[in-house]
C-alpha cells in the first residue's frame, strides 16, 4: 500500500507539471503522512545533507569542464580530426561523428551538450553532401547519448552516490560498454547508407592530416588526464574533474586562444546553474529516498517480484523494460534518482553486480533520452540542426534499434561488460 | 522595484560565479599540493563542500525564477490554455506547500544545527543548514506572487509555454542531460 | 507497562558487522522483557543517511536510534575527542573498565544535554594500519606515507604529526584509492580490514592499536522521555546484553580476521614495547594541541583514571 502511495503521489505531480525536484519533495510529504510520522525536519536535514558530500563536488567540475570545452574550441578541433582520420570513407561522415562522439564523450559527461556542438557543425555538412538530414540527425543524436556512458559521466557519479557504489569502478566499466554502443551505430549506419548517392569528402592530404591531429592533441589530451589520471591513481574522481576543468580552461584560453577572459564569467555562471538545477534534484531524491528506506518499500516489492529473485538475467531483463518504459517519459537524472533507492536493495539480494547492473542502468536510462514524447536530444538535434522533431524521431529509430539490442546482448552476456570491467579495475 | 530586484538577482549570479570558482580553486590547490608537494589543506575539502551547498540552494532559487527545473511535460502539453493555467495553479500551490515545509523544517532544526561545528573549520552548521531559509523563502515567494498573477489573470503566453515545455533554449536542455 | 514501538536503527555498517549480532541479541533480550512489543528494525549501510546524519535526526525526534563510532560525533559533544587521541588505551579491557565506568557515566550527561541517550558502550575494536609501501616498524615509516584517514582534526592531526600525508577521503572510495595507489595506506580495525577486502591491494599490517573508538548505541531523547519508565528501563538493560554478544563476537571475528589477513600473504607485525612507547611519546603533542578543545577536564579525569587502572 505504502508503494500505491509513493507512486500516485510522484506521478499525480509531475503529470500536473510539478517539477521533478518539488515533486519528489511532495511524495516525501505524502509518504510521512500517510505513514503518521509528519516532521518537517525530515525534508530539511535530508535536503542539505544530500549536497554535503565531498564526492558529488565533482559534478560541477566535470560539467565545468565540459562547459569550457565547447566554449573553448576543443570540440571543434576533435570533429576537424575525425574527419581527417576517416572522412573519405564512404558514408564518412557518419563515422566521423560517431568517431567524434566517442572523443567527446571521454571528456564530457553531458549528452545534451555533446550532441549539440555534432549537429552544429555535421548536419549541415552532411546536408551539403546529399546525405538523409532525418537520418543523420538520429545519427547524431543516438551518438550524442553515449557521453554519460563513457567516463567522465554525471550519471555514474549521481548513480554511485546514490547506491554507494564506487564511482572509479563505474568509470572504468563503462568504457567497453560505451564504444560497444559506437560500433553497433557506425554498423548499424554502414548498413542503412548503402544504397544512398552521397559524396565521400576527398581524402585529406597527410600534411593537413598531420597539422589537425598535431592541432587535436591538446584536445585528445583530455581523456588521457582524466581517465589515465583515475586508473593510474594520481587522482580521484573528484580531483580529475577539478584537473579536467583545469586543463580545459588552459587549453582553450592559452593554445587555441578562443575562449577570452571576458566570457569566463557566463561559462562559469552557465556551469553553476546547470549544477544547481541537477544537484537540487539529487537533493530532493534524497529525502524521498529516505522515505522510501524508512517505509521499507524495496522489501514490498521483492515480495511481488519474489520468483524472479533467483533467475538473475529474467530479472535484468524486466528491470531494463521498466526502465526503458520510464524512460520515455523521464528524463536521465530523475530515472536515476527514483529507481535507484527502490532497486538497489533488490539487486543485491539477487546477488547481481553492483557496478553491471549500474552500466546498463546507466545505459538504459541515456537510451531514454532518445524516446519520445520526453527524449531532450531529440530536442537539441531538432533545436540546433532545424529539423522537425517528427523526422528526427523516426531517424533515429534504426540506431534507437540497435542499442536496445546491444542492452539486450549484454543482458543476456554480462561478461562482456564484466571481464573487461575487471581488466580495467 | 523591477530595477533592485534585477540588481539582486544579478548579485546572486556573482555569487554563484564565486562559488564555482572558490571551489575549484580550492580543489585544485589542494591536488598539486598533495601530489606535488606531499601536503595538504585540511579547510579546503570542507570549506568547498560548504560553498558546494550554497551554491545548489541559492541556484535553485535563481533556476526557479527562469523556469529551469527539470519537469515531464508530456501530459500539460496536450492540454488548452484553460488547463494548462489550472495545472500552473495546482502546480504552484504544491510548490510553495514544500517549500514552505522546507523553511518550517529548518527553523525547527536551527537549534541542532547552531549546536554543532564543523570538524575542521569549527563553523557552526546552522550556517550551512540555515540556506533551507533562503531556497525555502525565496521559492514561496516567487511562486506566491505567480499564484496572485495567475488567479488575476495576469500571466503572459511566455509562462505558459515555458510551463508546457515549449521554446526551450538549448542552454535549458543541456541542464537536463 | 510496554506499548507497541518501532525502534529504527541506524548503521554505518553492514548487517554482517557483530553489530548484527549485538542487535539481535539485544532483541531477544526486548521480546522477554516486553513480550515482543518493542521492536528493532535496523537498517544498515547508511541506508538511512551518514552517522552525522542519523545522529542529528535523533537529536531532532526524527528517528530513534543509531549506532555510530564517536569520531563523527565530536562537532556535537567536543568531549568526545578524548577517544580519537593516539595510544589511549593499551587494551580492550582498560577501555572496558573505563567506558563501562564513571568516566562513561560522566560523557553520558553530556551527550544528554546534547539530546542524545547513549544506552551503551559498543565495540569499534582498535584501529590498525595497513599499507602498500613498507612495513611500519618505528614511527618514522611514515615519513611520506599518503594514509587515508576520517574527516576529522585529531586523526589529520596525528598522521600528520607523524610525517605521514593524511588525506581525509570518503570511505567507499578507499578500495580503489587503495587498488590504483592513489593512497598508500589506511587505518580501520581487522574486521573492517577484511569484510571490504583492503587485504587484496595492500602488502602490510601493523597492528599500531592507535585508537579505540568505541561505538555508542544512541537513542532520541526526544523520544526517549515519551516511553514509560518500564520501556526505559527494558531498552537500557537490553541494550548492555547486547552489547556484551557484539564485544563476545567482534573479539572473535578480530582474530579470525587477523588469521584471513595473514593468509592472504600479508605481512603483519606489532610494534615492539620501546617503538610503541616512542610512538606514544611522539603523540603527546596532539595531547596537548587538543586537549582545551576536548576540555581540559575530560583529558585529566581519563588520564587519572587509565592511571589508577594501571597501578
Ligand atoms: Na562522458
Ligand atoms: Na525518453
Amino acid at each position: 500500500m505504502t508503494l500505491v502511495v509513493f507512486i500516485a503521489s510522484l506521478l499525480g505531480a509531475m503529470a500536473i507539471g510539478v517539477p521533478v525536484a518539488f515533486a519528489l519533495m511532495f511524495c516525501g510529504v505524502t509518504l510521512m503522512w500517510y505513514m503518521g510520522m509528519f516532521n518537517t525536519q525530515i525534508i530539511a536535514q535530508n535536503m542539505i545533507a544530500g549536497a554535503d558530500t565531498f564526492t558529488l563536488l565533482a559534478i560541477p567540475f566535470f560539467i565545468l569542464a565540459g562547459e569550457l570545452m565547447n566554449a573553448g574550441g576543443l570540440s571543434r578541433r576533435i570533429i576537424d580530426f575525425a574527419i581527417a582520420c576517416v572522412g573519405h570513407i564512404r558514408g564518412g561522415l557518419g563515422i566521423v561523428a560517431i568517431m567524434a562522439a566517442v572523443i567527446m564523450a571521454s571528456i564530457s559527461g553531458s549528452a545534451a551538450a555533446d550532441t549539440a556542438a555534432l549537429a552544429a557543425i555535421l548536419i549541415p555538412m552532411m546536408a551539403k553532401a546529399g546525405y538523409n538530414v532525418p537520418r543523420s540527425a538520429g545519427l547524431i543524436a543516438a551518438g550524442g547519448v553515449i557521453a554519460p556512458v563513457i567516463p567522465p559521466s554525471m550519471a555514474f557519479i549521481v548513480f554511485g552516490v546514490s547506491a554507494n557504489v564506487s564511482i572509479t569502478q563505474l568509470f572504468m566499466a563503462g568504457i567497453v560498454p560505451g564504444l560497444i554502443m559506437g560500433v553497433a551505430l557506425i554498423g548499424t549506419w554502414l548498413i542503412v547508407v548503402r544504397k544512398d548517392k552521397v559524396e565521400a569528402l576527398p581524402r585529406t592530404p597527410m600534411k593537413e592530416r598531420m597539422r589537425v591531429t598535431g592541432r587535436a592533441l591538446w584536445a585528445l589530451g583530455m581523456p588521457v588526464i582524466i581517465l589515465g589520471g583515475i586508473k593510474a591513481g594520481v587522482v580521484t574522481p573528484t580531483e580529475a574533474a577539478v584537473v579536467a576543468a583545469a586543463y580545459a580552461l588552459f587549453v582553450g584560453m592559452v593554445i587555441y586562444r578562443e575562449l577570452s577572459p571576458k566570457e569566463l564569467p557566463h561559462v562559469i555562471l552557465q556551469a553553476a546553474k546547470t549544477t544547481s538545477v541537477v544537484m537540487f534534484l539529487v537533493c530532493s531524491a534524497l529525502v524521498s529516498a529516505w522515505l522510501i528506506t524508512a517505509a521499507n518499500i524495496p522489501a514490498e516489492i521483492t515480495g511481488y517480484i519474489e520468483p524472479l529473485i533467483n533467475r538473475p538475467t529474467l530479472l535484468m531483463l524486466a528491470i531494463m523494460l521498466l526502465v526503458l518504459i520510464v524512460g520515455t517519459a523521464l528524463d536521465l537524472t530523475p530515472t536515476i534518482l527514483i529507481l535507484t533507492p527502490v532497486l538497489m536493495p533488490i539487486i543485491k539480494q539477487a546477488g547481481i553486480d553492483p557496478v553491471y547492473f549500474g552500466v546498463m542502468f546507466i545505459m538504459n536510462t541515456c537510451i531514454g533520452l532518445l524516446t519520445p514524447p520526453v527524449g531532450v536530444v531529440l530536442n537539441v538535434v531538432s533545436g540546433v540542426g532545424r529539423v522537425p522533431l517528427g523526422k528526427v524521431t523516426v531517424g533515429v529509430l534504426p540506431f534507437l534499434a540497435a542499442q536496445v539490442l546491444v542492452l539486450l546482448v549484454l543482458v543476456l552476456f554480462p561478461d562482456l561488460v564484466l571481464v573487461p570491467a575487471h581488466w580495467l579495475r | 522595484m523591477q530595477k533592485a530586484i534585477d540588481t539582486f538577482y544579478r548579485f546572486l549570479e556573482m555569487l554563484l560565479i564565486f562559488f564555482l570558482a572558490a571551489m575549484a580553486v580550492m580543489v585544485f590547490v589542494n591536488v598539486v599540493l598533495r601530489y606535488g608537494f606531499n601536503s595538504g589543506l585540511n579547510i579546503s575539502d570542507e570549506l568547498s563542500r560548504y560553498f558546494f551547498v550554497w551554491l545548489t540552494f541559492i541556484g535553485a532559487v535563481v533556476t526557479f525564477r527562469e523556469h529551469s527545473h527539470v519537469g515531464v511535460e508530456t501530459l500539460v502539453m496536450l492540454f488548452g490554455r484553460k488547463g494548462r493555467i489550472l495545472c500552473m495553479i495546482l502546480s504552484n500551490i504544491i510548490i510553495i506547500g514544500v517549500s514552505a515545509i522546507f523553511f518550517w523544517g529548518t527553523w525547527k532544526q536551527a537549534p541542532i544545527n547552531a549546536s554543532m561545528a564543523a570538524p575542521v573549520t569549527k563553523l557552526p552548521m546552522i550556517w550551512v543548514y540555515g540556506i533551507g531559509f533562503f531556497t525555502g523563502a525565496g521559492i514561496v515567494l516567487i511562486a506566491l506572487e505567480r499564484l496572485v498573477r495567475l488567479l488575476t489573470g495576469r500571466v503572459t503566453e511566455e509562462e505558459i509555454a515555458a510551463f508546457a515545455g515549449e521554446n526551450m533554449s538549448i542552454e535549458h536542455l543541456s541542464e537536463r542531460a | 507497562e510496554f506499548n507497541e514501538r518501532n525502534i529504527r536503527v541506524s548503521n554505518g555498517i553492514n548487517a554482517d558487522h557483530p553489530v548484527g549480532n549485538g542487535i539481535k541479541a539485544m532483541q531477544a533480550c526486548l521480546d522477554d522483557k516486553s513480550g515482543g512489543k518493542l521492536k528493532l528494525t535496523a537498517f544498515w549501510g547508511g541506508a538511512l543517511g551518514g552517522d552525522l546524519q542519523a545522529t542529528q535526526a535523533l537529536r531532532s525526534g526524527v528517528q530513534e536510534a543509531v549506532v555510530t563510532s564517536s569520531s563523527p560525533l565530536v562537532g556535537i559533544v567536543p568531549a568526545l575527542g578524548v577517544f580519537d587521541l593516539p595510544f589511549l588505551f593499551a587494551n580492550a579491557d582498560e577501555a572496558y573498565k573505563v567506558l563501562d565506568g564513571d568516566f562513561g557515566d560522566q560523557m553520558n550527561k553530556k551527550l544528554e544535554e546534547a539530546g542524545l541517550v547513549n544506552l551503551a558502550y559498543w565495540e569499534n575494536g582498535f584501529r590498525n594500519l595497513s599499507n602498500s609501501v613498507h612495513p611500519v616498524n618505528k614511527w618514522e615509516d611514515f615519513a611520506g606515507m599518503k594514509v587515508r584517514v576520517m574527516q576529522n582534526n585529531i586523526f589529520l592531526d596525528t598522521f600528520q604529526n607523524l610525517g605521514a600525508n593524511a588525506t581525509p577521503m570518503a570511505f567507499g572510495e578507499v578500495f580503489s584509492a587503495l587498488e590504483t595507489k592513489a593512497i598508500d595506506a589506511q587505518e580501520n580495525p581487522y574486521v573492517t580490514i577484511d569484510t571490504s577486502k583492503f587485504y587484496e591491494v595492500q602488502k602490510y599490517v601493523t597492528e599500531t592499536n592507535h585508537a579505540y573508538t568505541p561505538f555508542l548505541f544512541l537513542f532520541s531523547k526526544p523520544i526517549f522521555d515519551t516511553y514509560s519508565a518500564d520501556e526505559q528501563a527494558a531498552l537500557r538493560d537490553c541494550a548492555m546484553v547486547g552489547r556484551d554478544e557484539e564485544r563476545k563476537v567482534i573479539q572473535d571475528l578480530n582474530k579470525k580476521s587477523l588469521e584471513k589477513i595473514k593468509a592472504a600473504g600479508i605481512e603483519v607485525n606489532t610494534l615492539s614495547p620501546e617503538e610503541q612507547a616512542r610512538i606514544r611519546e611522539k603523540s603527546m603533542v596532539v595531547y596537548d594541541k587538543h586537549k582545551a578543545e576536548i576540555g581540559a577536564d575530560v583529558v585529566d579525569g581519563i588520564l587519572a583514571k587509565l592511571a589508577e587502572i594501571r597501578k
